[in-house]
């Protein structure tokens, strides 16, 4: 098992954030945690990136408890996308790349160098990389995180060549946020490709249509406990689905489409029924 | 990659060569004239190389009792001051962060103002004036250091300094030492006023090879140390927790910038006194000219410190001449309004 965590409970301040959260992933999974906003979601990335370790419980990484694991050690398991990444100074695309391969050499090896170009190719910012950062769209900049993200997982400049089982994992919390439908879909071709190679990928979505077409394990939050926990099928239910977000949902097959289309509207209302009355908006 | 090496290696080779002359210019100026080839000539001497270049025979030992020390001491705190400026700009992903900020500069002038002021009632320091000297200097390192360990300490939670709380609690003891430092001159008489006021304001006048050598290894040290930190500060641009995950030891790496800043700064205002600006705006200048990389920014800043600091300790003794001005006013004349051009240049880009 790649993952193990066990019975976390985190309260920030007063407030209870996490209770009683059990979630196991092994290496070249590609896990999605789904919840409605402030259910949990994020704090339970950042617990296993090693951000709060006031935690109760237990998070096992490989075979070793997160909190035993020294800082340099993390990184060189696991890479981390966070959200709202505030960078203030105009670095280049380039640099800002580079700053991923920190942990394996202070000065660039010909192979950083390799794997840099070819985060830039994969990420499609090549022709950015002389840019300055501060100058970037919002979804341009995610993408230049995702390749500095990637230049710090890869070790090699490939991603199919290395087997990387056991050995890398890779968070994402809503690596999507900004992107355009073309990078959205190859953000999550990418992640799934490494989890192809053993990477276990862990990623918050709030997209149900990425979610289905990509998540090989899904795990439902509410209110900071584990709603639900199992395959695409399994968890996207209309049930399930008006349980955890409040939303009337129907839950559709396409003889095109391998995996279900969750859309915004009651069952059996849908073509009567416009999407905002599933909402009831005021 | 290869582009920002060429500019890594070709800014450091024309601020190194720009170092060189002030350095040259500065130990020929003064009430005895030497060409910067003259003075070429007596340093060469001493190695044993000797150019053809006539100098007259008193020359050398004004260079090398007078000039050299004061040049070399300005040189050291400029350095110190500018790397100094560079690294708690990264620590603080703020570029208006600055020595005096963090109160490193008001602990340490506080401490020196009330040293002046004790100095007078104790009987002990009138029978040995090297102590006097001494303890003066001592009291300013100290100031220094505890101010930066207090905010620190009071900045800490969670074995984490967190920036904001250190940025205000700077602010506060900064507040507070600069009210001790007004008791003090009100209490004071005209010629611990005169003291004070060479304190408040900074000065090179008291140097000689011995205040040099005293200085040197507490600005050397963070002179060596502060650029192997250049690649995690990078990452520390990034933002705190995106550093930890990229294997940045962040709490480490706070604290051994805190460590080396209070040491170049602290060593400079004890024996020169407050020099301002310098550590605000060298980084500024440097960044203009070679981008945000911690790598070349730092051995940049350090550079262009020693550079500024040279060239305005040779105009605060040549402008009016035969008397001195503080090199303090200097930088802050100098400073100030470079500082508000470069903000509204900023406010330009940021609009257009």
């Amino acid at each position: 098992m790649m993952l193990y965590v066990k019975d976390i409970s985190l309260s920030l301040g007063k407030i209870k954030i996490l209770q009683g959260v059990s979630l196991e992933a092994a290496a070249g999974e590609l896990c999605v945690i789904m919840g409605a906003n402030g259910a949990g979601k994020s704090t339970l990335l950042k617990v296993i990136a090693g951000e709060y370790m006031q935690y109760q419980g237990s998070v096992m990484i490989g075979e070793k408890e997160l909190k035993t694991l020294p800082v340099a050690a993390q990184a060189r398991t696991r890479a981390v996308l966070s959200q709202q990444l505030t960078l203030n100074q105009p670095f280049t695309v380039t640099e800002v790349v580079s700053m991923g391969r920190y942990i394996y050499n202070a000065h660039l090896s010909a192979t950083d160098k390799e794997i840099i170009t070819y985060a830039l190719k994969v990420m499609q910012i090549q022709n950015l990389r002389d840019r300055t950062y501060l100058t970037l769209s919002g979804g341009q900049k995610q993408r230049v995180q995702m390749a500095r993200v990637l230049a710090q997982l890869l070790e090699a400049p490939d991603l199919q060549a290395t087997d990387y089982t056991g050995r890398k994992m890779l968070l994402l919390d809503e690596p999507v946020t900004g992107m355009d439908i073309l990078h959205q879909q190859l953000s999550l071709q990418l992640a799934s490709t490494l989890a192809a190679s053993g990477v276990l990928v862990v990623a918050v979505l709030h997209d149900f249509q990425l979610a289905a077409a990509y998540a090989s394990r899904l795990l439902m939050l509410k209110d900071g406990r584990v709603y639900a926990q199992g395959t695409v099928e399994e968890i996207f239910t209309s049930a399930h689905i008006k349980n955890c977000f409040g939303v009337d949902v129907s839950v559709l097959e396409h003889p095109h489409c391998h995996y279900p289309l969750v859309v915004t509207a009651a069952a059996g209302g849908l073509f009567q029924s416009p999407a905002q009355k599933a909402l009831k908006v005021m | 990659m290869n582009i920002a090496n060429i500019k890594c290696v070709s800014s450091i080779t024309i601020l190194s060569v720009l170092l060189i002359i002030a350095i040259l210019l500065a130990t020929g100026t003064g009430a005895m004239h030497m060409s910067p080839l003259q003075v070429l000539a007596i340093l060469l001497d001493k190695a044993g190389i000797h150019l053809p270049v006539a100098y007259e025979e008193n020359m050398p030992g004004v260079l090398w009792m007078i000039r050299l020390p004061r040049v070399m001491l300005g040189a050291l705190i400029g350095a110190g001051l500018g790397v100094a400026g560079a690294s708690l700009q990264g620590l603080f992903r703020n570029p208006l962060a600055d020595p005096g900020l963090i109160g490193i500069s008001s602990g340490a002038s506080m401490a020196a103002v009330v040293m002046i002021i004790v100095q007078n009632a104790l009987p002990v320091f009138e029978q040995a004036p090297a102590l006097n000297f001494y303890a003066l200097n001592l009291a300013a390192f100290g100031g220094a250091i505890i101010t930066t360990l207090f905010i620190f300490r009071i900045a800490r939670t969670g074995g984490q300094a967190a920036i904001s709380t250190m940025l205000l609690a700077g602010i506060a003891v900064r507040a507070l030492c600069e009210s001790v430092t007004g008791l003090m001159t009100y209490l004071a008489n005209n010629e611990q006023l005169r003291s004070i006021t060479f304190w408040s304001l900074g000065s090179l006048g008291g140097a000689s090879w011995q205040t040099v050598s005293g200085v040197a290894p507490f600005i050397i040290i963070p002179l060596i140390m502060l650029p192997r930190l250049a690649p995690a500060l990078n990452l520390l641009a990034l933002g705190e927790r995106e550093a930890m995950h990229s294997g940045v030891r962040v709490p480490r790496l706070k604290s051994l910038l805190v460590i080396f800043a209070t040491m170049a700064v602290a060593a400079g205002v004890a024996v020169a006194g407050v020099i301002g600006f310098i550590g605000l705006i060298v980084p500024h200048i440097v960044r203009q000219f070679t981008g945000p990389d911690y790598r070349i920014l730092i051995p940049g800043a350090a550079l262009s410190g020693a550079v500024l600091l040279t060239v305005a300790d040779l105009l605060c003794r040549t402008i009016v001449a035969p008397a001195e001005l503080p090199v303090g006013i200097i930088t802050a004349v100098l400073g100030a309004p470079f500082f508000l051009w470069l903000i509204i240049k900023e406010k330009r880009t940021i609009l257009a």
